[in-house]
């Protein structure tokens, strides 16, 4: 008797648990799992966006694509572009969490200052920049030519490899804060009695980093690399703003690639199929952060 | 004692040159016109100006843009968090099948990225007759919005313990009940922090409004002014330094009052994960 009636509760329960997610899977089906699918789905036709007139071309969009040279200098301009942001991003990152860390004067304002650049919307981020950057009236030429490094005023978005160092550092700048907060709230959770312990043995400030901190880091900075990495390989807005992946396409991601498929040349169809490649090479990224989480989940 | 000041000189220098191009926008905002020019530049204006702003409000479509985007979060941030929030408590709380998997669905569509989806949802509000408008946006929003704070209040539920929600289930209280009087005190401070992350997410995007809106009455701000930039014949650069500056004012204020809430969502979502 007891039995049944906690079981009928359970079911209750179990109901009620499913009508109060169905407003979360109705909407993530229609707006993510049905895109999702249709853009799987768009890339296997040729789509002219104006009329969104076309035809069934099967796999050819596919097979153009991995001919077309554009893509490959796209995914390595993708790739050059992660990987240098993603490395400034964390030796910046902890670089600034280590100096945070300690007990400067006004820290909470330090870590305001330090946090703003991500919070701030990327537009704004570009409007600064491109005005610093600004050949004619821009303050870093001034301070450039003050300093003696350089005679003529530098062109820093329109020529290479100034354009992808310039579109690198700025978004290192942007992304970097995400960085610090992370490593800082690690930081604060090494027990003092690791550092007390090196101390005895005599270990200087730098084997302290190497033998205790960073060992410490290591599975935050790890979490960190692949979200990161991931946001970073996606990102469009700021490389768009800041060059349009000029000069010509030195500085054209993937996802500049799909934009311009789509919306300049008006090839729907070819534009999926390239987002479609993109997001399987992400998979890859994804599927191991996802696995690393559930992992993490079940200890 | 000279150690410590050398160290703090040095860390405060990186700091302000890392805020330097901020506090470049606020100067060059409250600079008149004829300043910008001048060669060496003057690190503070010498003559203060809020012409900028004035023309800025006065004589531009900002204050349409700035109206759109408040809209825009304000509707985004609403339907997003009273979706995630009952949906982050059936996640955390209640057993059934499929749960796990849909947990890591969620997840995984947090990482997708939206180059993917713009063309389908493209086609879908464009269908639908929705193109142009606010509502194409807040639509748009959610498929960025919603898994990134349903993951937040999923770390944020699974902090609050289980036992108040089991008290209160023995003091008689129906699942609802406990939920109304136990679980959504205990989530505030994770509810405010995801509204807040949410909405500086949407105030902030894009892509969307880029592709999705081609009409100044439903235009947010990130487009409207990046807008300005391209279609003014030659750049007044205060001019766009005073929209920026008028664009991160909800941040700021954030920033001011709030900012406990910012970090505390970032260790609940976006690390731990």
């Amino acid at each position: 008797m007891q039995a049944k009636t906690l079981t009928r509760l359970e079911r209750r329960y179990a109901l009620l648990g499913a009508l109060l997610i169905a407003p979360t899977v109705l909407v993530f089906c229609a707006v993510i799992v049905y895109p999702l699918v249709s853009a799987m789905y768009l890339s296997l036709f040729k789509i002219f966006t104006p009329t969104l007139e076309g035809g069934w071309v099967g796999l050819d969009n596919y097979h153009t694509l991995l001919g077309n040279p554009e893509f490959w200098t796209a995914l390595r301009t993708n790739i050059i572009w992660t990987v240098g942001t993603l490395t400034l991003q964390i030796l910046c990152g902890v670089g600034m969490a280590l100096v945070l860390h300690q007990n400067i004067w006004f820290r909470s304002l330090a870590r305001s200052l330090i946090l703003f650049p991500y919070f701030v919307s990327t537009v704004v981020a570009v409007l600064v920049w491109k005005w610093l950057f600004n050949d004619l009236y821009g303050i870093l030429n001034h301070l450039m030519i003050v300093a003696r490094l350089t005679e003529f005023p530098i062109d820093y978005l329109g020529s290479m490899p100034n354009a992808m160092i310039s579109v690198i550092v700025v978004g290192a700048w942007k992304y970097f804060p995400f960085v610090v907060i992370a490593v800082l709230a690690r930081l604060q959770t090494i027990p003092d009695a690791l550092y007390e312990a090196a101390k005895i043995d005599g270990a200087g400030p730098i084997a302290r980093f190497f033998d205790v901190t960073l060992p410490q880091l290591r599975d935050v900075l790890v979490v960190i690399i692949m979200l990161r990495a991931i946001w970073d390989f996606k990102e469009f807005d700021l490389i768009y703003l800041l060059t349009g992946g000029g000069p010509i396409t030195s500085t054209q991601t993937l996802p500049l690639l799909v934009y311009k498929e789509a919306f300049a040349l008006n090839q729907m169809g070819m534009a999926s199929a390239y987002a479609v490649v993109m997001m399987a090479i992400m998979l890859f990224f994804m599927i191991l952060y996802i696995r690393r989480t559930r992992t993490e989940e079940d200890t | 004692m000279i150690r410590r000041v050398a160290f703090n000189l040095f860390a405060w220098t990186i700091v302000l040159a890392v805020a330097f191009p901020l506090f470049w926008m606020l100067v060059t905002s409250v600079k008149p016109q004829f300043e910008l020019f001048r060669r060496p530049p003057t690190f503070l204006p010498e003559t203060w100006t809020f012409e900028h702003y004035w023309r800025l409000l006065s004589s531009t479509n900002f204050l349409t843009y700035f109206r759109n985007s408040v809209i825009l979060s304000t509707s985004t941030t609403v339907v997003v968090i009273a979706i995630a929030t009952i949906g982050a408590y059936s996640l955390v709380r209640f057993r059934y099948r499929g749960r796990e998997n849909l947990a890591f669905l969620v997840l995984f569509t947090y990482l997708l990225p939206s180059v993917v989806l713009i063309i389908p949802l493209y086609l879908m509000l464009v269908q639908l007759g929705l193109s142009n408008t606010i509502l194409s946006l807040v639509i748009a929003y959610t498929t960025f919005a919603l898994p990134y704070a349903l993951w937040l209040l999923r770390s944020f539920m699974a902090g609050i313990p289980e036992d108040l929600e089991s008290a209160a289930l023995v003091d008689g209280a129906t699942r609802l009940g406990a939920f109304r009087d136990v679980i959504l005190p205990q989530l505030l401070p994770g509810i405010i922090s995801t509204a807040l992350f949410t909405f500086i997410l949407s105030w902030n995007e894009y892509l969307y409004a880029l592709v999705l809106v081609n009409s100044d009455s439903a235009r947010p701000l990130t487009t409207g002014v990046m807008n300005m930039l391209v279609s003014s014949f030659n750049i007044e650069w205060s001019l766009l330094m005073a929209a920026s500056v008028m664009m991160s004012v909800p941040l700021i204020i954030v920033f001011a009052f709030l900012q406990s809430y910012l970090t505390r969502g970032f260790g609940a979502g976006g690390v731990k994960g």
